[in-house]
């Protein structure tokens, strides 16, 4: 069975380029899922178990610190790994509190697809 | 500090490795400018220990061939799109940038992207603030990066 990936950012545009990083980086998936946020991620893995998930931090209705606590406590979900996904200028705080929080990596804008690759790949 | 190399630097950095579009950068612009026709503006404002905003301005042509090198696909307006992109590209210049107005002194926050866009129009800073506005060639046209940083 295919590797299944679920993106979540509120930006399109991100969500896009995401998506073609991983393509240039050589991970290959049989289906990409999105969502705009959090509240919209949790929605989707009530039906969906991907291999790995890229949540942004900041995001509108659930952040990526509240996915996170929401994953958590969710037995069926828990165990997929989370990479956030921030700027390079971003909270360092928030990134602390992700990877209290769970989450297996973090990715910092810009990125190449190498650099996506070094984090991604030992996690599928 | 001096911030036209930074914005140089980090523009550069950013569309080479996220758009893989290469820029060639200009000097510093000797005037303000603040009235833009047929253009579309990106800002992201920061605030705390310093006060100000880093803005991207590209003519609609510019802006729609670099979002076109963004998501690899065709755009033929200024639509969401577009200004998803562009905002996206304001985003990752102030992230970058952040850590060069932060200090030990303190840090600033950013904002989220705002983008403004018509045939003509006017971005005006309420208070006095030093600049720098450096701009860029890239294959589709010319485009603006600024920085206002408010006096102490």
């Amino acid at each position: 069975m295919g590797k299944i990936i679920l993106i979540v950012d509120d930006s399109s545009t991100m969500r896009k380029i995401v998506n073609r990083s991983l393509r240039q980086a050589g991970l290959e998936f049989d289906t990409v899922l999105e969502a705009g946020d959090g509240q919209e991620a949790m929605d989707l893995l009530a039906n969906e178990k991907p291999d790995i998930i890229l949540s942004d931090i900041n995001m509108p209705n659930m952040d990526g610190i509240e996915f996170l606590k929401n994953k958590a406590n969710d037995a069926s979900i828990k165990d997929i790994p989370v990479v956030m996904v921030t700027t390079e200028g971003g909270s360092q705080d928030m990134v602390d509190q992700s990877m209290s929080l769970g989450a297996s990596g973090c990715v910092k804008k810009p990125f190449t697809p190498d650099q996506v690759n070094e984090v991604l790949g030992p996690l599928l | 500090m001096d911030f036209a190399e930074k914005i140089v630097d980090v523009t550069k950095e950013i569309f080479g490795t996220m758009i893989m579009v290469d820029v060639t950068a200009g000097e510093p612009l000797s005037e303000h400018k603040s009235r833009f026709q047929c253009s579309l503006s990106a800002m992201v404002g920061f605030a705390g220990f310093k006060q100000g905003n880093l803005t991207l301005h590209a003519p609609d042509a510019v802006a729609r061939g670099l979002t076109q090198d963004f998501l690899g696909m065709e755009v033929e307006s200024i639509n969401e799109d577009v200004e998803d992109a562009m905002g996206e590209l304001a985003n990752m210049l102030a992230g970058s940038l952040k850590p060069f107005i932060s200090s030990e002194n303190g840090k600033v926050e950013l904002s989220l992207p705002s983008v403004v866009h018509g045939e003509e129009y006017t971005l005006t800073v309420v208070n006095k603030a030093d600049w720098v506005i450096v701009p860029f060639t890239v294959s589709h046209g010319d485009f603006l990066v600024g920085l206002e940083i408010k006096k102490q």
